[in-house]
């Protein structure tokens, strides 16, 4: 039944759209240094899976510690948002500017000032991925119904109970969905930070493949890059089902 | 004994409750009715300290001749939602009361474990509240308030989301956990038969302000409470309160 509604779907478009590429490439006779078939992406893949290997190893390191930061820093930040008001006002212009910033411009200054060591790279996935967690969780903080804050604070609880015994719980869905996007973004941001200058990791393959024309191993590292997000994401699901089969009530209550 | 004195709860624009005093007596359950709006839920919240801090509060609350401030250890509160945590078990919700005045989680279990029989819950300790039908609901959430051995209770609509023939049972089955243990105990309630068939005394508000109007004692044993027996002071109350509400 699993198979047939949700895995099925996503085979036969999949399936669809690689039959069209592969098809379009064979028709018009296309130049692989412009647009490679699916078969050489996964020739060039095949062929390079040792270096990549060792590429994306390096990625997924950085991505790793830099989300795992960003994680920490999300619920530090919104702890202090949520008890303080005057920082709220006073913190949530400044962290929504630091969204508006080009992460193109950031990359290459942050290895200017940090060198090409892991704090620049781990800085900027933290940048990137640490807004969508705090505004999820804030949003998840505000979601408590006012009469559950009452019942407890009646019984005598402290501003930091109310926060362990009910706040934290009832946002534990909206911290999933904001983790969900943020990892969406980790290995992006990773690639990019190592755009920007890096000894190893995916970005600077593919810096170094579109350097030399080769296309195809551009698309064998992005599709490397997409498997590692999944993987990533995957991860998160069995995390949340894992720690979640009572908390999974709050959605039906 | 509670008493509240001379309470006044105002917003920047207009005062919600103006100079309202009243006291309970322990074993006595006192009723407070009156239209919606007229401030019954704001009084009710001050007592159990939850009341928004945006507004203005001048009065006294002294128990047992004591001054204190709400929130106070001595009164439970239980609001019309049964705010029972989806993803606690009937049993970690009836203990945080005990938890949080600082009980050990086990002593806490052990407490509240006895009283699941007596409560109609035998068997559900370890149940999730959506599990559970809104009788049982409601009397999980009466036993996280009893428990708490508060010597006053403040019931904030308590049955006004369940149905016509589980409201009857619940309120039969309220008087019965009462009288096992007495307390003070003031329900708001909008329902004047309700209000009528279980209390000692009813108390009447009227809005705009919130004031009391009326206090009315209920000498008829609840035993002998019928139709007929209350025919007088129901008629009575309906008229304070279509008045208040013309």
């Amino acid at each position: 039944m699993m198979y047939f509604r949700y895995i099925l779907p996503a085979l036969v478009v999949m399936s669809v759209f690689l039959g069209g590429w592969e098809g379009y490439v064979a028709l018009t006779n296309a130049s692989p240094l412009v647009l490679p078939a699916p078969s050489d992406v996964v020739n060039g893949l095949s062929v390079e899976r040792s270096e990549i290997g060792r590429h994306a190893l390096a990625t997924l390191t950085v991505a790793s510690v830099g989300f795992s930061l960003s994680v920490i820093f999300a619920f530090a930040v919104s702890i202090i948002l949520h008890f303080s008001g005057w920082l709220r006002r006073g913190l949530l212009p400044l962290l929504v500017a630091s969204q508006t910033v080009p992460i193109v411009a950031l990359a290459p200054l942050m290895v200017l000032w940090f060198g090409f060591g892991l704090l620049p790279k781990v800085l900027l996935v933290i940048l990137v991925t640490f807004f969508p967690m705090v505004v999820s969780l804030m949003s998840g903080y505000a979601s408590l119904p006012r009469p559950f804050r009452d019942q407890l604070v009646s019984m005598g609880a402290t501003r930091w109970t109310v926060y362990r015994r009910a706040t934290l719980p009832s946002a534990r869905g909206h911290f999933f969905s904001g983790l969900r996007i943020s990892a969406t973004y980790a290995i992006v941001a990773t690639i990019f930070a190592e755009y920007a200058g890096a000894r190893q990791g995916l970005g600077i393959y593919i810096l170094s493949a579109k350097n030399n024309f080769r296309a195809d191993l551009v698309l064998s590292a992005v599709l490397v890059s997409a498997c590692l997000t999944l993987a990533l994401l995957a991860v998160i699901q069995v995390i949340e089902r894992a720690t979640g089969r009572r908390y999974r009530r709050v959605a039906h209550a | 004994m509670l008493e509240v004195q001379n309470l006044t709860i105002r917003t920047k624009a207009e005062t919600l409750v103006d100079d309202l005093s009243l006291d309970l007596v322990k074993g006595r359950l006192t009723c407070l009715i009156g239209p919606s709006g007229c401030g019954k839920s704001s009084v009710v919240k001050w007592l159990a300290g939850v009341l928004a801090p945006e507004l203005q509060v001048r009065g006294h609350l002294q128990l047992d001749g004591e001054i204190v401030d709400p929130p106070h250890g001595a009164i439970a509160y239980q609001p019309q939602q049964d705010t029972l945590f989806p993803w606690l078990t009937i049993s970690e919700n009836a203990c945080l009361g005990l938890e949080i005045s600082g009980m050990t989680r086990r002593a806490a279990r052990a407490r509240v474990r006895d009283l699941f029989p007596t409560f109609g819950l035998a068997g559900h300790e370890d149940s999730f509240p959506d599990q559970l039908s809104g009788g049982m609901r409601q009397r999980a959430a009466f036993l996280r308030t009893i428990v708490q051995d508060a010597c006053v209770l403040l019931l904030d609509e308590p049955f006004s989301a369940l149905d016509a023939v589980t409201r009857l049972q619940m309120q039969d089955w309220l008087i019965d956990r009462l009288a096992e243990s007495p307390r003070s105990v003031l329900m708001v309630t909008h329902d004047l038969y309700e209000a009528t068939q279980m209390a000692d005394r009813v108390l009447v508000m009227a809005g705009g302000p919130g004031r009391i109007t009326a206090d009315i004692p209920i000498t008829t044993p609840r035993a002998e409470r019928s139709e007929t027996t209350l025919a007088e002071i129901r008629s009575t109350l309906k008229s304070m309160l279509l008045k208040e509400t013309s």
